[in-house]
């Protein structure tokens, strides 16, 4: 396979049919979409990937919009309030929805007021390319916060950065972390959007979180 | 006054050209951090800049579409691209033109239905002119809407082709445009080599015109190896930027700004190394921490 690919690029799928299965069933990830029996074409510009035993393909590409997508963890800001409902930007393409009642142990009584402009963590529900992505702050396993819901305590900061790079930073292995730690004490929240949160507690502390968020930003592209 | 050859005896244009060469093209993606993908692209002396945003939400309600993006193009001229200084109103006839020409080719091209109700954004600006407003626009949004990693089935290129005294030349400057020599600009899509804008304003006998069209689709694959090798380049740099290689002796080097290495005073910078990785060529501090000693040239 080719190192990198262009939109238009083809790419042979080279699929070995087992012994008794009539039409082969193969998963094909983002950036790719089916052009014949034998090759998938790439509508991306980024590096494929495949694992060929699990029929995986997909193109690792980068940019700077989300496309939500149901059970991914996002940072957003509250842009408009309803009765019933928040909308958040969470950098997509459309505004995401957040039900006023989706915090832990929340009652139509003790509903949490929000006011715009607030920093959630959130998590997608549902996600389709029809309609407007829903949040939740409760993780549905354990139908608890487990750290979702509003960021306001201490010194918050938020940078926008692109989404290759938010997936590599999820490492908590990755040398930028690994270099920060040893200097720095920080909180960080790096969400699937392209969004970093650094949270510090005192004033002196919001300077050394700053100069980490330009520390990411650099390693940007 | 002596009128210029466009064409002389020898063969040679009024800027030294043959008459298949096109101009000198250099090309550069992700030239504006705020956009969520931009392109600059230099074909002789026309230049444009290209900013793609989206898919986001559109401005005007009217321009939703419920079933796939609304692709909207703007196309602006930049007071000094002419050779007269010139304040061109957004709403100009020309550039509404040629907003609606890009718009035409690359709605096939881009996954529209992928992006219901929303809305892709272009900007095209053209820095200086020199014939080719059309080609350079399609040119860079092709670059532009790759690098913001918008899925795309193909990508595009353009070209123009005329004819000079009944020889095809190829790549009109704006002396061959605004002579009488007619001008024809072809789209095509870059692998499957189909035609995605045929364009002429002027009048071309049809004998000719098959004669143009082919030259023009030559045209656009010269340019298609240049821009498919900087958007290649492009991803390279991208992806190994992104990478960051970890020594044995445990100290990390990874491509830092200087700016950073100077803010990071406690940390002892080490010698400027230049290494190869992978074929990428690049210079950095290395960040020691207490290791003297990091070879390799």
């Amino acid at each position: 396979m080719s190192s990198y690919v262009l939109p238009g690029d083809s790419i042979p799928l080279n699929l070995i049919l087992l012994p008794g299965e009539p039409d082969p069933k193969l998963i094909l990830g983002p950036g790719l979409i089916r052009q014949d029996e034998d090759s998938a074409m790439s509508t991306k510009a980024g590096i494929p990937h495949s694992n060929e035993t699990e029929r995986k393909w997909f193109v690792e590409s980068n940019q700077r919009r989300y496309v939500p997508s149901a059970g991914e963890d996002v940072l957003g800001i509250i842009t408009a309030k309803t009765s019933e409902y928040y909308r958040v930007d969470i950098g997509a393409a459309h505004a995401a929805v957040l039900d006023s009642l989706a915090f832990e142990g929340v009652t139509r009584r003790s509903k949490p007021n929000l006011k715009v402009g607030t920093l959630i963590y959130a998590q997608i529900s549902e996600a389709n390319k029809d309609i407007d992505a829903e949040l939740t702050c409760i993780n549905p396993a354990t139908n608890r916060a487990d750290g979702y819901g509003v960021l306001d305590k201490g010194y918050i900061y938020m940078i926008k950065c692109s989404l290759g790079l938010c997936r590599r930073l999820r490492n908590e292995e990755h040398p930028i972390w690994t270099r920060l730690r040893q200097k720095y004490k920080f909180e960080v929240i790096v969400a699937v959007n392209g969004r970093i949160c650094l949270k510090s507690n005192s004033a002196r502390a919001t300077i050394e979180t700053i100069e980490i968020a330009n520390a990411i930003k650099e390693h940007d592209v | 006054m002596s009128r210029k050859e466009l064409l002389n005896p020898a063969g040679l244009r009024v800027d030294g050209r043959r008459a298949t060469d096109i101009r000198r093209i250099s090309c550069k993606p992700s030239v504006l951090s705020q956009a969520d993908g931009s392109a600059y692209i230099e074909q002789g002396n026309t230049k444009c800049l290209a900013a793609v945003y989206g898919p986001r939400e559109p401005r005007q309600k009217s321009a939703i579409l419920h079933n796939r993006a609304n692709i909207s193009v703007g196309v602006s001229f930049a007071p000094f691209a002419t050779s007269e200084r010139k304040k061109w109103s957004k709403s100009d006839k020309r550039l509404l033109e040629i907003a609606s020409f890009v718009k035409q080719t690359f709605e096939p091209v881009i996954q529209t239905t992928s992006f219901p109700r929303s809305q892709i954004d272009i900007f095209l600006q053209i820095l200086q002119f020199d014939g080719g407003t059309i080609q350079i626009c399609i040119n860079a949004t092709t670059m532009a809407l790759v690098d913001a990693g918008i899925p795309m089935n193909d990508y595009v290129c353009a070209c123009t082709a005329g004819v000079i005294q009944n020889v095809p030349i190829l790549d009109l400057n704006l002396i061959e445009e605004s002579s009488d020599s007619p001008e024809v600009t072809v789209a095509i899509l870059a692998d499957s080599e189909k035609v995605t804008l045929l364009q002429s304003e002027s009048r071309l006998d049809v004998d000719s015109f098959q004669a143009v069209a082919q030259l023009a689709k030559i045209g656009c694959k010269e340019i298609r190896n240049v821009m498919d090798a900087a958007l290649r380049k492009n991803i390279k740099d991208l992806f190994g930027k992104m990478e960051a290689k970890i020594k044995t002796d445990q100290s990390a080097d990874f491509r830092l700004g200087l700016n950073l290495s100077r803010r990071l005073e406690n940390f002892k910078a080490g010698p400027i190394i230049r290494s190869a990785v992978n074929g990428v060529r690049y210079t950095h501090i290395a960040i020691l921490s207490g290791h003297q000693n990091l070879g390799g040239k």
